[in-house]
Order: structure tokens, then C-alpha cells, then sequence
């Protein structure tokens, strides 16, 4: 897998490419900024670009923006957003294009190496990655009547790795259970919510996440 | 109060700047508002005797209340516009004098605006508008146009119409005949002299209504001491929970990541010790350590966001919002209705929401929360209730006390209604520009 890294402190950026050079991942070029991520995109066409939200200049949400902007000029380049805070309003915008290929994730999940560069590929291969945080904000989102009552526990949990973008053997296997067991569970949360099923894991993450932003 | 006052000021050249003064623009915008003066008082004259006989003859029946309501508003309105018609035209600025309107019902608004003493004094210097035009208007038409008339006198003076004398013609007499050159000429220089006069009175003459004007449109003496007192006050306040805030952050970053960071070096220091010795305890320790970090590292980024959301600087109030009620123990409803505002707006009304949430669910024990932020013309409303055990006093709590603080700063204002057993409800008012 080919990655374009953007992240403006350096001793990040460094750490984040020896990381992924150790993890078998192939990085292709690293640059400081928005403009200069859509240039790398445009010049080495990769699989994938990890991207800082705040960057110079203007240190809001700069490589927010910059993301989006590659997702228009070369859609089939996987995103994966790095941030010093997860907020769901920041997914929702990234979301707003399909949940393929899409990645969100606090920064410090970096330090859990092995589960970020699962992460990384899972995104870099057309899946999904969505904070556990991020999952929670959704999740605590208020409705006026709420359907998610009706879950038990359980359902929450496995409702919860779903929207994080996780397949039916990772939720299994960090819940301790059989995949069978995840299948009834998914099903289950499916018929409660009145979601259709989906064919796919992207598929199903996309229609987890829509239900819940909504 | 300002009074941009251009003459008067010595300088170099003051008998020029004295001898100029009709030709400059001040003189003219306040020529042409004494002039409209008289227009524009004897209007109000006519509406407002029509609006207050009518009003209070009528007031048996509903109807009168409501034409005596009408008149009110209207001259409001239009001392509003006289404001900025005087300052537009007499370089005189007359700040707003009156009481916030609170955001509440009909009745209560119409209350405060009758009882504000401000649009007692609209209504009496819209009625002193007139008298005050007539002299004004007799005054510098006559100066004017006999300047102009003896200024010209060189144009015309060959012109004589049959029968009559060009010049000042007083009737079937006339006191002043102009038909030589020599007589057109001295008349001319007299009248040069008059416009100097002219422009000078009507200077005067704008200087007084400026002045009647900032004495009857403007605060009164009274309220510019309580407004400065105030003003006091909220910034010694201001300063004080600045002090407290960073003495809170800095106990936050002594008590939680830095006791992490120095954890975190010991477990490495002690695992590079036990590196050769002891290999799978050193395994044990990094990995306490990396724990250590991922800890240290959380707590900085609640410390970050409660200095200053990176979200509300992004996305705004209902963004921000919208994640502090997520992150709330206690559900949340929340309804924002209003845009992006002012950075002070918006992050003072973010930490009356923070706080007022973490009281809600920490001291009151409420089982559901509501936020709801609403802007009225240039107020903003922002209120959070709960249905908690309610009790709460905000001369005693230190958080609800550093809020009204925030708002003072802001020029907002603070209210807390929590009768025991509750509902609470924080009201915070402040103003965001319009």
C-alpha cells in the first residue's frame, strides 16, 4: 500500500512514517500542509493519505478541507483523518461523501500500533475507521423518540464497533464471542431499527452511520 | 459623548480658518438641518398631538391603548433616526440611552420601554423640535439669503426691472438702492462679510441644538456614572476569574499530566534497568508506561477543551454545543437557532452552557437537560433547564458565581431560578451586535 502523510510537526510526521515503514507500508511522500497534500495526491496518486485536521496556515481545519478537496479530484484515494480532538460535526462532513475508503480517528490512537495499522489498511482497502469517540457522540445523540432503547447492552456494543468500521470476525473477537453469535446480534439491531440488510461490510457501516447521524 | 468639533482648535492660519468657514461642508449639512428642522418638528408636532389626544380619548375603549402604544414606538423610532441624522449632519454623536430589552412577553417589554426614562426625554426634545425649528429656520434663511443676495449684487445691479430698484427692496421704500458698479461692489464685499457672519451663526445655532440634543437623546449624567461604575467593577471581576482560571489551569496541569508524565518516565527508567536482568518485567513496565501515556495524553485534551473548544472556533455554537450535550452523562435536548456570532458571544455563551451542564448532572441530579439558544434582534438567549432537585445559588457556588462574572464582562446578564425540588433554570442574556 502506497500513503501520502500530511502532518505539520515534523517530529509527528517522522514518527508516523517510521511507524508505517515498520508496519509494511510504503510511504510515498510527506508534506506540512493542505495545499501541499493535494499536490503529493495529485503527483504519486497513493492508495491512501493520512491527514492532520489543523494545519498551516490558517490551523483550524485546514487538512479537513484538504481532504475533501483530493476526495473530489481523485475519488478513489482513501482518507484517513488524524485529530488532536474528535468531534462529530468534523465526521459528518466526511461522511457526506460515503463512508469508503474514509477514516477518523483521534491522534492517540496512534500509540495502539498494532490497531492503528489495522486501521490503516482497513481504510487504505476501502473500509471504514471511525473513532470509538466519535461512535459515542452519535450514540448519545438525543431523538425524540429513540429507537436505540430498544437495544439491549449487547446490541449497543456490537453497534458500536459496527459504526467504528469494524467486520463481523473484529467484533467477535473483541467481544469474546463466536461470529454466529455477532451475525444474531446484527440482525437483531437491524430489524429494531427497520434498517435493511446490507450485502456488505461498507455497506453496512455506511447504513450504520447514516441511521445514526440522522 | 463626542463632539466633533473641527473649530476652536488654534492653529496656523486662524484668521483664514475663521474666514473660510462658509466654505466648509460643516457649515452647509448644518445649514441644511437647521433648515429641515422646522419640516421635521412641525411633523412630529401634528403626529404626536394626534397620537396622544387621540390615545387618551380613546383609552376607555382597548383602542386607545393600543394608538397611545403606536405613538410611543413611533417616536422612539424617531429619535432613533434623529440620532443619526444629527450626528450624520452636525458631527455630534449621541450614544443610545436606553434600557435592554429583555427578551420576554409583549407586556413585559412595553413595561420596560414606558418606564424607561429615555423615552421620556425622546418625546419631550421631539416636541422641543419645533420651536426650536422656527427659530432656527427664520434665523438662517434670513442670514443666508441676504448674504447671497448682497454677494451676487455685481451679477444683477444693470438689471433694473421696470418700476423697481434691484437691491434689499423693504415694501413700496426702498432703503437700499444698488444700481452702480461701485455700490454693487461694496455690496458684494458686505456680503462676503455676512456669509462669514452666517456661517458662524449657523455654527452656533448647531452647536446649541448638538447640544440640546445630546442632553435629551443621550444618557443622562446619572446613567454614565453607573455605566462607568459598572463598567468597574465587571472588569475587576474580570481580571479576578482570569487570575482563578489560570491558577485552575495550572493545579489541572500539576495534579493530572504532569504526575502522568513523571509516572510514565519512572516505568521507562525502570524498565531500561531491568532491560538485561529482567526481561519480561521490563515488557511489563513499557507497557505501563504506554498506558501512562495514552492517559496523559487524554487528560490534555479535556484540559484543551475546556480552555477553548477547537470546535466552537470552527463550526460554531450549535456544533460545539452539540458535543458537549454528547459528552454529557445526562441527556440532552438541544435547540440552537441562531448562526455564527461574535468569538466573545459565542464562547461566553459556550461556558454558560458547560457549567450549567456539569451542575445540572453533578449537584442537581436532573434526569434530563434542555438547551436552547435563541437570538432576539441583538440579544442572544441562552438557557439551560433541568429538572434536577433545583436549590441552586449562584452566590454561592463559585461556578455560577465565575459565570456571571464571564457575562458582566460581556455586558450580559446572569438569572437563576432554582425553587427547591426544582426546575432550574439558568438564563443567561447577552448582548451580540446587531
Amino acid at each position: 500500500m502506497r500513503v501520502v502523510i500530511a502532518e505539520d510537526s515534523v517530529l509527528l510526521r517522522e514518527g508516523l512514517a517510521r511507524l508505517l515503514a515498520d508496519g509494511g507500508v510504503e510511504v510515498v511522500a510527506q508534506v506540512g500542509d493542505g495545499p501541499g497534500l493535494v499536490a503529493a495526491v495529485d503527483a504519486y496518486r497513493p492508495d491512501l493519505a493520512v491527514v492532520d485536521v489543523r494545519m498551516p496556515p490558517s490551523h483550524t481545519d485546514e487538512g479537513l478541507r484538504a481532504a475533501l478537496q483530493v476526495r473530489e479530484r481523485v475519488p478513489a484515494t482513501a482518507i484517513l483523518v488524524l485529530s488532536q480532538y474528535v468531534e462529530e460535526r468534523y465526521a459528518t462532513d466526511l461522511l457526506a461523501g460515503g463512508a469508503l475508503g474514509v477514516g477518523y480517528l483521534l491522534k492517540d490512537r496512534v500509540a495502539d500500533v498494532g490497531e492503528f495499522l489495522a486501521a490503516v489498511r482497513r481504510v487504505g482497502d476501502g473500509g471504514a475507521a471511525i473513532d470509538p469517540e466519535v461512535v459515542a457522540q452519535l450514540l448519545g445523540r438525543r431523538r425524540r423518540t429513540d429507537p436505540l432503547a430498544s437495544l439491549s447492552p449487547r446490541e449497543l456494543d456490537v453497534l458500536s464497533l459496527m459504526a467504528e468500521g469494524r467486520s463481523n470476525a473484529a467484533i467477535a473477537e473483541r467481544l469474546v464471542v463466536t461470529e454466529g453469535a455477532v451475525e444474531k446480534h446484527i440482525s437483531s439491531i437491524f430489524g429494531k431499527l427497520g434498517l435493511p440488510a446490507a450485502p456488505s461490510d461498507h455497506r453496512r457501516v455506511l447504513a450504520v452511520l447514516t441511521y445514526l447521524r440522522t | 459623548m463626542t463632539v466633533e468639533q473641527a473649530a476652536g482648535t488654534a492653529g496656523g492660519g486662524g484668521i483664514w480658518r475663521v474666514l473660510a468657514a462658509p466654505l466648509q461642508p460643516r457649515t452647509w449639512t448644518a445649514t441644511i438641518y437647521l433648515l429641515v428642522s422646522l419640516v421635521v418638528g412641525l411633523a412630529w408636532q401634528i403626529i404626536l398631538a394626534t397620537g396622544l389626544t387621540l390615545g387618551t380619548g380613546l383609552v376607555v375603549v382597548w383602542v386607545g391603548v393600543f394608538v397611545l402604544a403606536l405613538t410611543l414606538l413611533a417616536w422612539r423610532g424617531g429619535a432613533r433616526l434623529e440620532r443619526r441624522w444629527v450626528r450624520a449632519m452636525l458631527g455630534v454623536h449621541v450614544p443610545d440611552p436606553y434600557r435592554p430589552l429583555p427578551a420576554g412577553s409583549l407586556w413585559q417589554r412595553a413595561r420596560v420601554l414606558a418606564g424607561d426614562p429615555a423615552t421620556w426625554k425622546d418625546l419631550a426634545y421631539l416636541v422641543l423640535l419645533f420651536p426650536l425649528g422656527l427659530v432656527w429656520f427664520v434665523v438662517t434663511s434670513f442670514l443666508w439669503s441676504v448674504a447671497l443676495v448682497l454677494l451676487t449684487a455685481p451679477v444683477w445691479f444693470w438689471i433694473p426691472p421696470a418700476g423697481q430698484s434691484p437691491g434689499f427692496d423693504n415694501g413700496q421704500q426702498a432703503r437700499l438702492l444698488i444700481d452702480t458698479l461701485p455700490e454693487a461692489l461694496v455690496a458684494a464685499v458686505a456680503g462676503a462679510a455676512l456669509c462669514v457672519v452666517a456661517a458662524w451663526a449657523v455654527r452656533g445655532m448647531a452647536a446649541v441644538q448638538g447640544a440640546v440634543a445630546l442632553a435629551l437623546l443621550g444618557p443622562s449624567q446619572h446613567q454614565l456614572k453607573a455605566r462607568v461604575e459598572a463598567l468597574e467593577t465587571s472588569r475587576d471581576r474580570a481580571v479576578d476569574s482570569a487570575e482563578a482560571e489560570r491558577r485552575r489551569i495550572e493545579r489541572d496541569l500539576h495534579d493530572g499530566a504532569q504526575q502522568r508524565l513523571v509516572a510514565l518516565a519512572m516505568d521507562l527508567g525502570m524498565a531500561r534497568a531491568k532491560l538485561e536482568s529482567d526481561p519480561a518485567g521490563a515488557t511489563a513496565l513499557v507497557g505501563e508506561a504506554h498506558e501512562e501515556a495514552k492517559r496523559a495524553l487524554a487528560e490534555l485534551r479535556d484540559l484543551a477543551r475546556g480552555i477553548h473548544p477547537a470546535v466552537l472556533a470552527d463550526r460554531g455554537l450549535d456544533a460545539a454545543i452539540s458535543a458537549l450535550a454528547a459528552r454529557s452523562p445526562v441527556p440532552v435536548g438541544v435547540e440552537v437557532t441562531t448562526g455564527r456570532l461574535p468569538g466573545p458571544v459565542e464562547s461566553t455563551a459556550y461556558f454558560v452552557v458547560a457549567e450549567a451542564l456539569t451542575n445540572a448532572a453533578k449537584h442537581a441530579g436532573a434526569a434530563e437537560i434542555g438547551v436552547r439558544i435563541s437570538r432576539h434582534r441583538d440579544l442572544l438567549v441562552v438557557e439551560v433547564i433541568d429538572d434536577g432537585a433545583g436549590g441552586a445559588d449562584p452566590a454561592r457556588g463559585s461556578g455560577l458565581r465565575g459565570l456571571a462574572d464571564r457575562l458582566a464582562a460581556v455586558d450580559g446578564r446572569l438569572t437563576v431560578t432554582s425553587p427547591p425540588g426544582g426546575p432550574t433554570v439558568v438564563r443567561a442574556e447577552l448582548p451580540c451586535g446587531s
